[in-house]
């Protein structure tokens, strides 16, 4: 079985500045894979290169064996893979079930229809119910998204990442900004929700890193420097220097 | 107090009377209105109202719905009305078998033709790239319009004959009143197919690109291609309502594609209210009503328009159907009547504060561009308010009264806010 995510000597120059410098990255399917590393180290942007947000410099990327690099965000995301932003992404002047509903729409086959009423559509609604159960928002369908507390609007926007069934899911800091108690409740969704599929989270809370991750990759200056096991990787001397710029041990 | 919406309880039943209910009032009040306002000239202005409306729907589906600011939308209003009066004019002179009451759907699709081809480079960014593009189109098309003078027959246009073509039931389309029907008839139906498009999958993804281009994209659309097919519906019943025109009014001429036009759809449609469905329908209404009426008695009526526009824009962006909207709820709470003292009482300073300030606009117009020797002036024509524009005595009195009108409204202010956060506050709280 191919690899969900490949990345095979990956750059991306911004200008003058080499933000990537040769990233090789394969994540098997199914693996839930976190990528660590100190700030303005490329995470979101390697996550924008996989996504179709940014073009690559230079390499290949494959989602399930196929080239993706090139293509648009959308064109991506029919092929299977659904990504959340590290800023709120969701569709503020809509109500919470419309933007579940918008994020089912491709991926249940309506595509560009301008004569099926979607109001009428048993199944579409059942599954945008389902999905409002799931994130435990059923409650507030019809309120506009734009008002909804900040953990709800982040847990809105895993429903909409996940709704289109793609096989792999992209979190960006799904958790940057919460409580302990909403951060607890969100890696309980994640994980429910993920069941099954891959998923490439950044993420810096390394509590949630290591609760939630099959496998971890350290970025430092657009370089992978370590990329295993959470207790190798938390063993490993290069890291703890490079991430913390000291030898102590690294805080679970 | 329940707090479903009544949109919610009725999805319940095999009919949905909150939905159906409002289209079957319009269709009721359209076919009495002629029967209470039967002139020639109130004919002429529901005329006008109805192709507003379908016009206003159709840039609605843009700005509204779209999130797309277009300058230039008179377009395709215009392209596909003078593509209706050449029908017109082939119906009279080769006898080509086309009835009146189909022309606005060859409207339509000239309109498209025109947005599927501009559409192409114009979609490809919303914001001010978009804005820009249209602007370009409108003032390039307008110019084309004085240019290509076969099509667009120069500076005084292009005219035809609507009773020319085959009857429809014994209809000829001579008397307005007939026209009026056909018109309502074509309002409601592009109201409707509007109003479908807008819940359909594209038209729902329109309203996501307008809030989150980028999120769309990550449900699998394409953000470009979603403003594109907004654009084309939107280009589409813009031309209906050209062809409209067309057979209203039986002429088109440069001033029906140029930016003036586009600029006041832009209007109708903001004063309205961009939010809602009705928005632009209501914009339409109150649009013409005082274009028509104003224009009666005053010549500086565009005047009162724009300050009216730019008071709506500062103080209600959401519009004239925000306005009413924002009473859904004291009404939900039962307490909408509180509010009918407070508003009576505001009304009073308010007025008075408005028509010193009209009076004084007025009076300063006279005396600055009546004819010399021509002192005398009659306050909105009417007979009976007639003072000499030169003395001082009216001046006065205008300014006293912007002044008692302001200082009032201002004392009045905090009384309407409080009575105002009442209504909208549950009574067990």
């Amino acid at each position: 079985m191919p690899a969900a995510i490949e990345l095979k000597g990956v750059t991306k120059n911004f200008g003058m500045a080499e933000i990537i410098r040769g990233v090789d990255l394969a994540i098997p399917q199914g693996e839930r894979h976190a990528i660590i590393g100190p700030n303005g180290a490329g995470k979101s942007t390697l996550f924008n290169l996989v996504t179709g947000k940014y073009e690559l410099t230079s390499g290949e990327i494959r989602l399930n064996g196929e080239t993706i690099s090139g293509l648009q965000p959308f064109e991506i995301n029919r092929r299977g893979l659904s990504r959340s932003f590290q800023i709120t992404n969701i569709f503020h002047n809509m109500t919470v079930f419309e933007n579940v509903r918008c994020g089912l729409l491709w991926s249940m086959g309506y595509k560009y229809s301008f004569w099926t009423p979607v109001n009428t559509q048993k199944k579409l609604r059942a599954r945008a119910e389902e999905l409002l159960e799931q994130i435990n928002l059923a409650d507030r369908r019809n309120v506009v998204a734009g008002v909804l507390t900040y953990a709800e609007q982040r847990a809105l926007e895993i429903a909409i990442t996940i709704a289109g069934g793609a096989s792999v899911i992209m979190l960006d800091e799904p958790t940057a900004g919460m409580s302990r108690s909403e951060t607890s409740a969100m890696v309980d969704l994640i994980r429910t929700v993920t069941e099954g599929k891959t998923l490439v989270v950044v993420e810096h809370d390394l509590g949630v890193v290591f609760d939630l991750a099959d496998k971890i990759s350290v970025l430092v200056y657009g370089e992978i420097i370590e990329s295993g096991l959470p207790d190798a990787v938390r063993a490993s001397d290069r890291v703890q220097e490079a991430y913390l710029g000291t030898t102590h041990e690294i805080e679970h | 107090m329940s707090t479903v919406a009544p949109s919610e309880a009725a999805r319940k039943g095999p009919v949905n009377w909150a939905l159906l209910l409002p289209w079957l009032a319009a269709i009721v009040f359209l076919a009495v209105m002629p029967l209470i306002f039967a002139s020639n000239s109130a004919l002429t202005i529901m005329n006008q109202m109805a192709i507003t409306i379908v016009f206003a729907l159709a840039y609605n589906m843009l700005l509204g719905q779209g999130g797309m600011l277009s300058f230039g939308h008179a377009v395709y209003m215009g392209l596909g009305g003078f593509f209706c009066v050449h029908l017109m004019g082939y119906v009279e002179n080769y006898e080509w078998q086309i009835p009146t009451p189909i022309l606005p759907i060859f409207g339509g699709l000239f309109g498209l033709i025109f947005a599927i081809v501009i559409g192409l480079f114009s979609t490809r960014r919303a914001g001010t790239v978009f804005a820009m593009i249209s602007l370009g189109v409108g003032e390039l098309v307008a110019a084309c319009s004085l240019i290509v003078v076969a099509f667009f027959g120069g500076e005084e246009g292009v005219s035809g004959d609507r009773t020319m073509g085959p009857t429809v039931f014994g209809f000829d389309f001579a008397q307005k009143i007939e026209v009026y029907y056909l018109t309502a008839i074509w309002l409601v139906i592009s109201a409707l197919a509007m109003f479908f498009f807008s819940r359909t999958p594209v038209g729902r993804l329109a309203n996501a690109v307008r809030d989150n281009p980028e999120r769309a994209e990550f449900v699998g659309y394409s953000a470009r291609f979603v403003r594109y097919y907004s654009f084309c519906a939107s280009g589409f019943f813009a031309g209906i309502a050209g062809g409209l025109f067309a057979i209203n009014f039986e002429i088109l001429t440069e001033e029906n594609l140029n930016l003036v036009t586009s600029g006041s759809v832009l209007l109708v449609t903001f004063l309205g209210g961009i939010g809602f469905f009705v928005g632009p329908i209501i914009g339409a209404i109150v649009f013409t009503l005082l274009q028509t009426v104003m224009s009666l008695y005053t010549d500086i009526w565009q005047l009162y328009l724009g300050g009216l526009f730019v008071l709506t824009v500062m103080f209600f962006p959401r519009g004239l159907a925000g306005l009413l909207f924002m009473h859904w709820r004291p009404h939900q709470l039962g307490k909408l009547g509180t509010l009918v003292v407070p508003y009576a009482r505001m009304f009073v300073p308010g007025a008075v504060m408005i028509l010193g300030f009209a009076g004084f606009l007025e009076t300063a117009f006279h005396a600055r561009h009546a004819a010399q020797g021509n002192e005398v002036m009659k306050l909105f024509k009417f007979e009976f308010l007639q003072y000499d524009s030169h003395s001082a005595l009216p001046w006065i009195l205008f300014v006293a009264m912007m002044v008692a009108g302001a200082y009032g409204c201002r004392r009045l202010a905090p009384g309407l806010k409080a009575a105002w956060d009442e209504a909208n506050t549950a009574r067990s709280a």
